[in-house]
Parts: C-alpha cells; structure tokens; sequence
C-alpha cells in the first residue's frame, strides 16, 4: 500500500495552521505524529489532497502538569518526572498506549483525537469496496448496525477517558479565536462526527486542574495483548478518598461508545460508602449495567460488557490501595 | 556415549549471512533493482464465489503507462503444488472461488499508474452463493457444475477422502478401561513470516525467463512455470534471493508467479510484484481450519489400546498441499506412543476461502492438540502421573509402527524425564493453588518425506562442491535458505569432513543456473537430505585431496584426517601438511576440483493405499512443560515459563537448534492463545483482520522464558546424527498450554484459540455442571 499523493503545508504558529484549514476546509487534515492519520490514508480511508503539518508548530509542543501542548510528544509525557510525581495515572496510561516506537511519535493530542475505529471501516479500500463500504467510508448502509443512521465506530484513545475523570478542558484555536472546552464536552456522538471542532479549529492544548493531583486515579485497559493493540476497553476513575471512605469519584470508559462515556450516574449511590471488594464488584456491575456494546472490535460485545464490571471493580479497589482477590491469587 | 569430537558440528555458530541480515545489508526479492522494471500489480475478485460473464481490459491498457495486462485465458492451465491435485489457474477464468483471487495481472511504470489501471478495468460478475465452511461443504450438489469445482469424483464439494483402519479398534475399545472422547475445532491461522511474498520476473532477448522469488520450493515453483507458461524448464531460470521466512507459506508455486512471468513474456520488460500485508493474508496457505474428533482408550494400567481421529478440514478454494494434510491429521498420530489399534478418516473440504495448506508442523498440530488433551484424561482417570503413563506408552527406539512407519533413533523418554525434572513437576502437578497449573505433552515429526512429490528417480537433495586454487571450497544446492540456516548446515557438513572452519566455505543455493536440484524447504527435510548429500559430495572432494597428500608423501588413503586446515598422517605425522599444499597437488595436471554428492531416501513403508504418507527416514520427538496461572475474573492465561526438550538425533549447531525450538514455541502459542483467521458470516467471504494489528501475534511482552534442552539420540542415518528441528518443536506446546489450564482451573479447552472469553465460559459451564 501506497499513500496517495497530497500537498504537506508546514505552518509555523496555531494561527497560520488555523488560516491554512480554513482555507482548505474539508480538503485538509491536520497531522501531529501521523500515527493514526497515515496509516488511514493508505488504506485510501478519507484522505484528503492537503494536509498540514503541526510537527512545526513550537506552541503545541510545551507541557508542565497543568497544561499539555497538543503536540507534546505521548513518551516525553510519560517520562517527565513532575508527571510521574504529580499526576501518575497519565504517565501510567500513556505507558499503555500502542509501542514504544509509536509512542516517539504520536502526540497527546493526537492521542485525544484518533480516529473512531471499526472492523467493517479499517480496511483497505479492497476490502470496503467487496462490502460495498459503509456509512464511515464510500458507503450508505451500517454493516453493524442493521439500518443504522448514526455511525458506531468506537472511540478507542487511551488517554481521553483518564484527562476526562481529572477534570481536564481543551482550548481550541478557530477562525474566531480560542475558547475552553471541559473535555467531557468535546466529544459527540456519532462516529462520523466525534468531536465539536468547527470549520478550521484546532486542538491546542489540554489543560488539567491542580486538584486532580488530590484525587487517587487508575487507568486499566483490555486488550489481546499487552503491547501494540488498541483498547477494546479502558476503565479510568478518578477518587477523592479518605483511607477507603469514597467521597467522590468520576469514570469514563474507552471504547465502548463512539465517544468516551461518563457513567458517573452510575455510581452516585456510591459515594460515602467505605470501598472493599463487595462494595467495588457492585460499583462494577452498576457501571457495566445496561451499557449496549457493538460488535466491531476485537472480542465479543457480551466479554466486554463482563470486563467493565470487573476492570471497573479493580479501579476502585486500586484507588484505595487494594486489589482483587481473583488478581492477588493469578499473581 | 561421549559424541565424536568435531571442530566444527556441534558449535554454537551464527548463521551463514546473518550479519548481512541484522545490518539490513542483505537484499530481498524487492530489493532488486533491475533497470527498467515495471511494478506489476493483481487485480482481485471481489466476491467469494461468481462466474465472471464479461473483462474488458481495453480502457486500462489504453492508459498512458501501462505495458502489458495478463488475463487468465493467458494462462489457462492449472497448477499446483502437488501433482494430484493441480486445480488453480494463474487467474480466474470464467469464475473466482474467492475474496482476493487473481482476475487480472497489470505491469505499469509505477504503482499510482497500476492502480489507476486496475480502476479501469471492467470485470462483470454474477455472484453465486458461497460455501462458507467446511460442513455446509459436505452437502450434496444436485448439479455438477454448481460445485466449487465441477470435475471432483464427489456429489458434494469434498476435496478429498482417506480412511485407514489397523488392528481392531472397536474391540479394543470395548475392552478398554477408560475411553477419552473429545469433539476439538481449531480456527484456520497465517504463517506471518515478516517478508511479503514477492517477485520479479524477466523476459531476456533471448527468451529466456528469469525469476526471482520468495520461495521455499524454487525446483516447484521452476516445473509449474515451465507447465504453465508453456516454456522447457531449459529456457526459465529461478533465482531465489534471501527469503525472509516462509514456515510453508512459501511452499507452493503462487499466481502471482505466475502473473509477473505473463507480463515480462508479454512486455518484455522486467516486472516486480510485491505483496502488501493483506495479499499475503489471501495468499499464505495457512493452517487449515478443522474440525477433529478424537477417541483414545486405555486400559486399567494406563496402557492405550486404540486411537480414533475424524478429522473434517476446511480447504478453501484450491488444492494446495491438502491432500498431504488430509493424511497428516491422522497418520501423523503414530507416534510417539504405541498404537495398536488406530482408525483414521480425514476429509478435506472445499470452500470459498482463500486456500489453507502446508504450515510448520503441517497437519500434525490440531490432531496432536487432541490427543494429548485426552491422554492426560485417561491418566486422571486411570490415577496415573501424565508423565509416567507418557514413559509407559512410549514407542521404543528402532521398531516399527502399526501402519509400517521404520522409527531408528528416539529420545522421547529421555525429553520427558529432561523437563519433567527441570519443572519440578512432581511437586507442582495437582499441587498448585487454584488458577496455577502445570501441564506436558509430546511430539513425534518427520524429519522428511521419504517420498518425493514428483515420481522421478532423481536423488532428493544433489549438492555440488568445488575447490579451486584460491582453497576456498564453493558448495552449490538448491536447498532453500529461508531464514532457518540450512546455508549454514550446508557449510558445516562441508567443513566438517574437510576439517576447515566455516569461512573457507561459499554457499550457493540461489541460483538453479548453477545449483543441482534439491526438492526445497518443506517436510523438514532439509538438514537430513541436503546435509547427508553434502556429507557425501565433500567425502568424495576429500578423496581427491587425500590421493594427493599420498603422491606427494606416500602412505595410504587411509592414513589421512583433516583437521585445523591440515592433512595430517596419522601413522607419520612427520608427513603432514597444510590443506592448501595438499590442495597445489590435487590441481596440478587436474585444474579445479569438483565433486558431487547425493540423498535419497530409502524405499519404506507398507503396501496399503496412502502408505507413503508420513513416511519419512527418520522421526523427531519431543516432551514441552509449560507453567502458567489464569485471571478467573478475566480469563487471561499468564505464561510463566516453558521447559521445552527435543530430540533432533543431533545438534549440528545447538544455537540454531535452541532458536528454532523458540521460535516454535513462539509460533505454537500464538495459534493456542490468539491468533485466528477471523471469517465473519457478515463479511462477505473477506478475512475479517488481514493486519499484523488485528490478527495477534504474541508480542516479545507476552513470551515467557524457555528452557531449552537438546537431546541427541544420535540417528544412524541421520548427518552426523541429525534430525529435524524446524516443525516437530511446534507440536507439544499447544497442548501442554492445554493440558497446564486443566490443572490450574479444571476445565479441558476443546477450541483453539482459547480466548479469555472462552475461558470464562469454560468456568461457567464447570460451576452450573457441579451446582
């Protein structure tokens, strides 16, 4: 596979990347790492004719524990040693996300932006086109769905999930200047659309409350294999506890949804409850409890379903320093 | 037994060219670059079973940059692997029988060009319906022509057939103790060796046809281009450059061979095909998917009385080599225990799939999944150590099998004992808490097919050696270096009987201009055939060297070793001297030495219908322990350690040996734990994850430590002793993964892979069966 030909721009400041996309409009992609993007356009997956670097764009690039440059590079995060200290849970998280060599690439916001993915769209234009493709791609039919309107393609970033238990907001550069959104309203159903971006805004930074380093975290992911792969889920919470008395707590699971998905409701009767595992299997089964899961990754939707209980019960014990009897004795 | 003492056979070395390769010096099929080459590209079917009503490749030849575009009416006439079952054209003709099948071939001066191309090209399909699996094969077909292929002696879409009965198995069985049953289903699996199947063809202006190609079988490969293209094998040549990996997904002659001949014959102009990692996945001939149902019966002592293997496989759309693995799947069930009491039938169906066919451990793996899963159900049953009772049933060295196979040399109790003591099996057995386990299991191989594809009386394996005056000794065969170190085998063999070390030695296996035929890289004949071939061609270059040493010095013939780049005279050793003052001798009024060796296997077996089929000059075993723990809230399988024991008569290089037999156990895991060939009824007949990112292979994270041990029975025919190593260390860690869950958590794991999910399932199943 080849990618197919298009014209690379290399502004050097937010502004001149943001004039650039809004000139091009739809027939311009951003590219941080190209990680995700590149691979896509050589599966001939919605690749446009220009595409603007952000590699030379200086401002994206600093990160401290309160702020994050979309362009920050996801291993110079996670080696950072403020990072380590203060907020561990995202060295931890970026720690999961695909390889290593990847990881030297691709971007924080990269990360936050990748592509929704799904086993009837991630193919080679061969392929889509012996399906006749689908609503994602050259098609007009969903191949999971039955008759499905809305595209279901899973959201399955490793990073979104935790900056959204942590309280985070984006600031995106537009057309008509920045504006703060909380992160757990940038993203938007459906899997076509997957994000509020505008006509020729930009991600430029993450920003992160200093109280998250108050509240204890956990980030745990499912997947075949514990290198390369791409969540089929990923549980983060984030705690204020006191000893294991919870007081308040938040969780987003990855890669279940087309978006990462708050299940807060979920776990409301919970706060003030002393945390053990009786008290964190019911959590897990309260979270896990009426979640419709798709058939378009690898592993089956019912599996899934079960590991949210189960990775969300071992997130809330790892918040109070436990672990599950089921873990302790595999060990 | 103190082994001889050798200078060179039985040392750790690196492989010949290995230093090229991690460098990334070495050149590959499309690395080449010869000037003027154009990119070929294939067109593919869309549909998994249509008629093709109408191609029209005008609008595409029309485009500026197009050289050439190939059909298959080009090429009508089918091919393939084994002569009994030649049945794939080079393209689709008048239908495809699968996703992905070449419909036409297009040569171009780049690949935006060729792509374009193919966009121009009209096909017109009539999709049929397809046959998707190997049970909705077996219905009958009212209509001859309906079937996948029209000429088949069945009413359904069966392949092939093969039954075999020994002894007496329903009295035995009815006699026995315990009789262990299992209804076992695998998925099919890729090889994904890490080089794309690639090559490149050229027409010369004398019409000559030179080929390039990742290959295992280039002496195949050069008989089906000469059948297909209509060209005497004189005028085709085929070069087979370093290959990277092929663990018999590059064991057939492929279309897309084929295709690159058709348009460098049609435009003159070299043409290079190179496969992205999805064609490889249509392409690889992987494991089949099967279906296995098997019965062992023992008796109150633990003794087996009789084996019963029902073997149902999936095919896919074309031949391959699956009539051998029709057999495979059960004759390869022989060993290592006695059987005296064996049934076997084995179908193979054709379905709508790309074709399955030879890979590592061929036909061998499922069926021995099976069987050792049960065995182990009749030692609980019986109250025997699965180790004692493997000790108890095992064949003994130098006999003879119920179905005529000759065993000469075997270590399988000594690889048991070997692992079961390193494991420390006998106090972790059924000791471990809940969610450990500790489990074993054994293996029995070929070490090649005694009896070659083609009925031909030409040797197996033919290796040619020169020396001139330089000293340095060029050894010429065709045996295929895939990445195994048979080059390096070669060169031991050589240097070993003209006591030179490796750098003396220059192989040459590349070229079939220059090097005699050896059959290729399959059956895990290599070592045995090429290597005793080898042996042979520098014995009789030494005896040159030795008539000389006595011109010049007197003395006998047999006065003579060599040694340290000396002849030395064993009963004067004032007359010794240098090999190369020996070899100044032996040019003189001669010029150049040459020699010639050959193998061949000798004539074995029974007289009964398919009794070449497993038939090989020597057989390899092997016992493998692996300890692991399994999450019971998630259903991971945690490895913690593998001891893995393998008798290959002989370790020629003990570091060749050791990587093999990881990266067997590498290999094996992957097919028990993850990897799957994922069909999906919504898929159309597409593989569902042809990528290295959806189809798992274990990651370096998820390999756990082996502990390797050679064991050396020291085969009496084998060279120097040797037998294989390449595929039999693949058999037993499927089950002693399988046979390790059953001992952590209790349940038996009939279905490959073993998913967490499978596994949660397994549990549940086991709790409602109790409550």
């Amino acid at each position: 596979m080849i990618l197919p030909p298009f014209t690379l721009h290399e502004p050097k400041t937010v502004d001149e990347a943001v004039a650039l996309k809004t000139k091009f409009g739809k027939d311009a992609d951003f590219v941080a790492g190209g990680t995700d993007l590149l691979c896509n356009y050589k599966y001939e997956i919605n690749a446009k004719p220009h595409v603007i670097s952000l590699g030379t764009v200086t401002e994206l690039k600093s990160f401290d524990t309160t702020r994050i440059g979309a362009g920050a590079l996801l291993d110079d995060v996670m080696t950072d040693s403020g990072m380590r200290r203060d907020l561990p849970v995202i060295p931890a998280a970026i720690g999961v996300i695909s390889s290593h060599l990847l990881r030297q690439t691709g971007t924080v916001g990269g990360n936050l932006m990748v592509d929704t993915r799904c086993f009837w769209f991630n193919q080679s234009k061969f392929w889509r086109d012996s399906i006749s493709g689908c609503l994602k791609s050259e098609g007009d039919a969903c191949r999971v769905v039955w008759g499905a309107k809305e595209c279901v393609a899973v959201y399955s970033g490793d990073l979104a999930p935790v900056l959204i238990t942590l309280g985070a907001s984006v600031t995106i550069a537009g057309p008509k200047g920045r504006r703060v959104v909380p992160l757990g309203e940038f993203y938007e159903h459906d899997g076509i659309k997957r994000h509020v971006l505008g006509e020729g805004e930009l991600l430029v930074e993450i920003r992160i409350p200093t109280e998250a380093r108050t509240w204890k975290a956990s980030y745990r992911k499912l997947r075949t294999r514990e290198s390369f792969d791409f969540p089929v889920l990923g549980v983060a919470v984030a705690a204020k506890v006191d000893g294991d008395l919870l007081l308040d707590a938040h969780v987003n699971l990855g890669a279940v949804h087309t978006t990462p998905l708050s299940r807060d409701g979920a776990i409301s009767q919970f706060i003030g409850k002393r945390i053990d595992e009786a008290t964190a299997s019911e959590i897990g089964e309260a979270v896990a409890d009426g979640l419709v899961i798709h058939n378009n990754t690898a592993m089956t939707p019912a599996y899934r379903r079960k590991m949210v209980a189960v990775f969300t019960k071992r997130c809330f014990l790892d918040v109070t320093g436990k672990r599950a009897v089921a873990e302790t004795a595999s060990r | 037994m103190t082994p001889p003492s050798w200078n060179v056979i039985g040392k750790p070395i690196p492989q010949v060219g290995s230093r090229q390769k991690v460098t990334g010096e070495a050149l590959y099929t499309d690395d080449l670059r010869i000037p003027g080459t154009l990119v070929g590209k294939i067109l593919r079917s869309p549909h998994a079973s249509a008629r093709i009503v109408r191609l029209d490749v005008s609008a595409a030849l029309a485009l500026p940059g197009v050289h050439a575009i190939v059909t298959g009416k080009d090429a009508p006439r089918p091919f393939g692997v084994l002569p009994i079952s030649k049945d794939e054209p080079s393209m689709g003709i008048d239908r495809v029988r699968y996703v992905g099948e070449p419909v036409a071939g297009i040569a171009a001066d780049d690949e935006w060009i060729a792509m374009e191309a193919m966009k121009l090209i009209h096909v017109e399909y009539l999709p049929t319906k397809p046959i998707d699996d190997a049970k909705q094969a077996l219905a009958e077909v009212a209509n001859a022509a309906d079937k996948i292929h029209p000429g088949t002696k069945f009413g359904n879409n069966l392949h092939k057939m093969v039954e075999q009965h020994f002894g007496d198995l329903p009295k035995a069985f009815s006699e026995s103790f315990h009789v262990a049953k299992g209804h076992f289903e695998y998925a099919g699996i890729s090889h994904t060796f890490t080089e794309p199947m690639s090559a490149v063809a050229h027409f010369d202006r004398d019409g000559r046809l030179h080929i390039w190609s990742a290959t295992q079988v280039p002496h195949y490969l050069h008989r089906a281009m000469s059948e297909v293209l209509g060209l005497p094998m004189s005028r085709i040549r085929v070069i087979r450059p370093n290959v990277g990996g092929g663990f018999g997904g590059k064991s057939d002659p492929f279309p897309h061979e084929m295709i690159a001949s058709l348009l460098t014959m049609r435009c003159r102009r070299p043409v290079r095909i190179t496969f992205d990692r999805e064609e490889v996945f249509i392409s690889h001939h992987g494991r089949h998917p099967s279906e296995i149902d098997v019965a062992v019966g023992c008796d109150k002592n633990g003794r087996l009385t009789g084996l019963d293997i029902d073997a149902l496989i999936d095919g896919g759309a074309y031949g391959s080599f699956g009539v051998v693995t029709s057999y495979y799947n059960g004759v390869l069930a022989q060993g290592p225990y006695r059987i005296d009491n064996f049934k076997y039938r084995g179908r193979r169906a054709y379905t709508n799939k790309p074709m399955s066919g030879a890979m590592r451990g061929h036909g061998a793996v499922n069926t021995r999944y099976a069987l050792e899963l049960l065995f182990d159900e009749c030692a609980e049953k019986v109250g025997i150590d699965p180790a004692e009772m493997r000790i108890q049933n095992a064949l003994p060295a130098y006999t003879t099998t119920i179905n005529d196979f000759r065993i000469t040399s075997n270590g399988v109790v000594e690889c048991i004992e070997k692992v079961r003591d390193a494991s420390g099996w006998k106090d972790k057995r059924g000791k471990l808490p809940f969610g450990h386990g500790i489990g074993l299991a054994c293996s029995f191989y070929i070490s090649g097919s005694a009896l070659p594809i083609h009925r031909t009386r030409t040797p197996q394996s033919t290796v040619h050696i020169k020396i001139d005056m330089d000293g340095g000794v060029t050894v010429h065969s065709m045996a295929a270096e895939i990445g195994q170190g048979s080059d390096t085998v070669l060169a031991q063999c050589v240097a070993e009987i003209l006591g030179l070390d490796v750098s003396w030695i220059r192989v040459k296996t590349e070229d079939s201009d220059l090097a005699p035929i050896d059959l290729g890289s399959y059956s895990s004949r290599v070592t045995f055939m090429m290597g005793n071939a080898a042996i042979k061609a520098a014995e009789n270059i030494r005896e040159q060297l030795r008539k000389a040493a006595c011109r010049m010095a007197g003395g006998e013939p047999t006065d003579w070793v060599f040694r340290d780049a000396k002849v030395i005279n064993t009963v004067d050793p004032s007359k010794s001297m240098t090999y190369m003052e020996a070899l100044d001798e032996a040019l003189a009024d001669n010029g150049a030495l040459i020699a010639s060796g050959w193998y061949q296997s000798p004539k074995l077996g029974g007289a009964y219908k398919g009794a070449g089929a497993g038939l090989s000059p020597t057989y390899s075993f092997g016992a493998y322990i692996t300890e692991l723990h399994v999450d019971t809230e998630t259903g991971f399988v945690h490895l913690d350690k593998i001891w893995a024991a393998h008798d290959c008569g002989r370790a020629l290089n003990p570091l060749a040996v050791k990587s093999q037999i990881i990266g067997c156990v590498h290999m094996g895991l992957g097919q028990v734990l993850m990897e799957q060939w994922d069909f999906n009824h919504r898929s159309k007949g597409n593989i569902r994850n042809p990528s290295l990112l959806d189809y798992p292979m274990l990651t370096a994270k998820e390999m756990p430590p082996v502990d390797v041990f050679i064991v050396e029975s020291d085969d009496k025919e084998g060279p120097f002793g040797a037998k294989e190593a390449g595929e039999g260390p693949l058999l037993p860690i499927l089950p002693s993964v399988g046979n390790a869950i059953y001992d952590a958590i209790g349940v038996r794991m009939r279905e490959l892979p073993i998913t967490p999910a499978s596994i949660l399932r397994a549990l549940e199943a086991k709790k409602k069966g109790k409550s």
